[in-house]
This record gives C-alpha cells, sequence and structure tokens, in this order.
C-alpha cells in the first residue's frame, strides 16, 4: 500500500463507508492477495478460495459501517470476514472431501521433507492452519493475529503454538515467537 | 532444524498450497461489489418489511385472538368457532365486542336453533381466559328442546336430583346451570366432577342427569356474574364466568 494512501487512509474509509465504490476498492485491493492465501490455506482449493474471498469482499462492502476502530483494524476485520467465509463455504459443500490443490514441480532433494510437512499440514483442521497461516504466512503481528481470531494475544500465541506443534513436535516456543 | 528453516519450509508448504491468485480476482471481486449496492436497499427494505408484516401478524392475532378458545378438554370432542346465537340480554362490561354481556341475575338461556328431543352432551371442557373462566358443553346430536337456566347463588352447595343430597363444589359462590332436554351419559363418559384450578371458575360438578335433565353445579370465586351463548359446529353451549376482586 501506498505512503499516500496510507496518509489518507481515514478518509478514504469515511468515504468507502458513505458507498464509494472506488474508495472501498483503495482500500479492499492491496488485502485481496493475503485475503485468497488464507483461503486458500484453509480450504485446500484455490477455485473456491477465490470464491470465499469474492463473498467476503461483497460482505465487508455491506458491513463497513459496522467497522470497529479506525483504519488500521481494516486488515485483521476483512481477514476475519474471510476466515468466516471459509468455515462458511466448508459447511455449506454438500461433499465433504477437500480438494488438494495442484502440486508444482519441486527440486526432487526437498520434494520429501516438503512433502512430509505438507501431509502434516493438511491434517489440521482449517481453524487450526489459520493461526499459522497469519502467524507464519502473512507475518500479522501477533496482536493483529489476535484480532483476526477475535481471541486475546495470549490465547492467539497459545493457538500458533499448539498448531505449530502438532506439525513439528520439537519446536520450542522460542522457535515460534 | 532452526526455527528460520522451519518458517521458509513452511512458507513454502504454504505456497504450494495456495499458488497464486488469478490475474482476474481484483476485476472480479470489483464487479462483485459493483453489483452489491444495491443489496443495501432491498436488505432495509426486507427488514423493515419484515417488522411490518410482524407487527401486523401480531394485531390480527391480538384481534381474532385464536387462543381465547376454551384450552383444557376433560373428555373427548374437538372445539370449533362459529357464533350463531346470543341469548343472553342484560347489559355489563364485555371484554370481546361480537359476545354478550356479563349478568349477574337468573336468567334463560333460549332453545337451540336445531334442538333435539334430548341433546346428548359429549364433552365438558373448560379454560381460562383474560377477564374470565370459560365452561363449554358440547352436545353430540344437536342442541336441547329445552331452555337452559343459569341461576346464582350465594353459596357453593347445590341439592342433587333425585336423591335430594346437599353436595358442596370449592369456591366462595355457585351458578346452578339447568339444561332441559339433555342426558350426560349417552355421549359423555367423562369427569362428572372437575377441578379446573382456574381463579374463577374452579369446579364443574353434576347435580343431576335423571329423566332429560342435567343440572351442573358451578363453584365459582369472582362476582358471579357470567354470560351464555350458542356456538355451533359442533353444537355446543358457552359459559363465561366472569373474573373479579377475589
Amino acid at each position: 500500500m501506498s505512503a499516500a494512501v496510507l496518509e489518507q487512509r481515514p478518509q478514504i474509509l469515511a468515504r468507502a463507508a458513505q458507498g464509494d465504490l472506488d474508495s472501498f476498492s483503495q482500500l479492499i485491493d492491496p488485502l485481496l492477495d493475503p485475503a485468497y492465501r488464507l483461503a486458500a490455506v484453509m480450504l485446500g482449493d484455490r477455485s473456491a478460495a477465490e470464491d470465499a474471498v469474492q463473498e467476503a469482499s461483497i460482505k465487508a462492502w455491506r458491513k463497513l459501517r459496522q467497522l470497529r476502530g479506525d483504519a488500521q483494524s481494516l486488515r485483521a476485520w476483512f481477514l476475519s470476514i474471510v476466515a468466516n467465509e471459509c468455515r462458511m463455504a466448508r459447511r455449506t459443500r454438500w461433499f465433504s472431501v477437500i480438494r488438494v490443490a495442484d502440486v508444482p514441480a519441486q527440486a526432487p532433494d526437498d520434494r520429501e521433507s516438503h512433502s512430509d510437512l505438507r501431509r502434516a499440514l493438511m491434517r489440521l483442521t482449517p481453524d487450526e492452519r489459520l493461526p499459522l497461516v497469519l502467524h507464519f504466512y502473512l507475518d500479522l503481528p501477533l496482536d493483529e493475529v489476535a484480532r483476526t481470531l477475535r481471541v486475546s494475544p495470549s490465547a492467539a500465541k497459545s493457538r500458533i503454538y499448539r498448531a505449530a506443534k502438532r506439525l513439528r513436535a520439537d519446536l520450542t516456543i522460542e522457535e515460534v515467537f | 532444524m532452526s526455527n528460520d528453516d522451519f518458517r521458509r519450509e513452511l512458507n513454502s508448504t504454504f505456497d504450494q498450497v495456495s499458488g497464486s491468485p488469478s490475474p482476474g480476482l481484483r476485476d472480479r471481486v470489483r464487479s462483485g461489489i459493483a453489483q452489491a449496492p444495491e443489496a443495501r436497499g432491498p436488505f432495509w427494505i426486507a427488514t423493515v418489511a419484515a417488522c411490518v408484516i410482524a407487527v401486523l401478524l401480531v394485531g390480527v392475532l391480538f384481534v381474532a385472538n385464536p387462543l381465547r378458545r376454551p384450552s383444557s378438554s376433560v373428555g373427548p370432542g374437538v372445539p370449533t368457532a362459529s357464533p350463531s346465537a346470543t341469548p343472553s340480554p342484560s347489559p355489563s362490561t364485555s371484554p370481546e365486542p361480537q359476545l354478550p354481556a356479563f349478568v349477574c341475575a337468573s336468567s334463560v338461556a333460549g332453545q337451540h336453533p336445531s334442538s333435539e328431543p334430548v341433546a346428548f352432551v359429549s364433552d365438558l371442557r373448560s379454560g381460562t381466559h383474560a377477564g374470565y373462566d370459560r365452561l363449554t358443553i358440547d352436545f353430540s346430536n344437536g342442541g336441547p328442546s329445552g331452555a337452559v337456566e343459569l341461576k346464582p347463588q350465594s353459596g357453593t352447595t347445590f341439592t342433587q336430583s333425585p336423591s335430594g343430597m346437599s353436595v358442596t363444589t370449592k369456591g366462595r359462590s355457585g351458578i346452578l346451570v339447568v339444561i332441559h332436554g339433555a342426558d350426560l351419559h349417552s355421549a359423555y363418559n367423562g369427569s362428572v366432577d372437575i377441578v379446573t384450578g382456574y381463579a374463577t371458575l374452579v369446579e364443574v360438578k353434576r347435580v343431576e342427569d335423571f329423566e332429560g335433565v342435567v343440572q351442573l353445579g358451578l363453584g365459582i370465586n369472582g362476582t358471579g356474574c357470567y354470560r351464555a351463548f350458542w356456538l355451533s359446529n359442533p353444537d355446543r353451549l358457552v359459559i363465561d364466568v366472569e373474573a373479579g376482586n377475589q
């Protein structure tokens, strides 16, 4: 997000809340990529992830007036909507099989360890994957992870550590944070 | 494996799972949102419309008030509501404009329009309502041929017929209901001594069921005022006992 946009975010947010679509797009465009990555990891399905991001964006547009806090809160608020949309998408799908995303070609030497980690990751529930994505992949600070999960920072820390331990049993907390 | 290695490996795995969003995602989201603004209006309209419908429904239910039908049954029979005659004339307050006024003295409820030589009582039902308790006497073969007398009295002791023995009901006063041209044994197999548990109409007891005359003693608390009227389908006599200061 450009410095100009960051400076003007409160005004842009106010205009977006008044129904200005261009202002809303300015705010939401930079968040689409992390939102998609979050949804893709939660759902394990790229096409469904894009659907979820689209639905979440529409909901965010409709509910922008309900955003508590300032423009700084937008990312956590939007990602929590995306996560909710992913939960709903999983619930409403009539089949329960999660399609595994296409695996791109990789170097033979690290394929095995990556595939072990991937299998371990996909064995976690989507809600267990969520704090890992937010913390490791999207690199959100702990308080923003907490706001996205709608829990306290200490609870968020505990969820991240618990999920990471399930991927690698010998992890220490210092290695995670 | 160090912390950095773990992070690197994990993020690489995340990359494999998610890949990159398709180039059209931004446009797709934008076009989805562009169609959404109209939804703000209809959502509000739908909410307001739902509230209006709810208020109207509550209003209709309040006016029609289907819950005022007798609510408990002590024998077989299915209640319906369709007023056919209103014999009680004396003035008093009435909670339902289409019903007769409450009276506090003895009166005679006229004959049922489709009277039978002997009408068989098929059910005695009681219910409690705001301002009154109700006794409904169902007939299985049309209304009775004779008159129906209602006689308020100060005590709760009634004289059984033909034995002449006294019976007492609960309550502080009573109303004797005399139905000529009816019997309580051909089509009725429920209780002949019903303690309702209500505040006003506390007990209904058979006083006579002999030679085409049925007498019921009503034990009551309250004013001792009542109203009586006929309903049809099924044919039935309704007696509302007015609630008052206890």
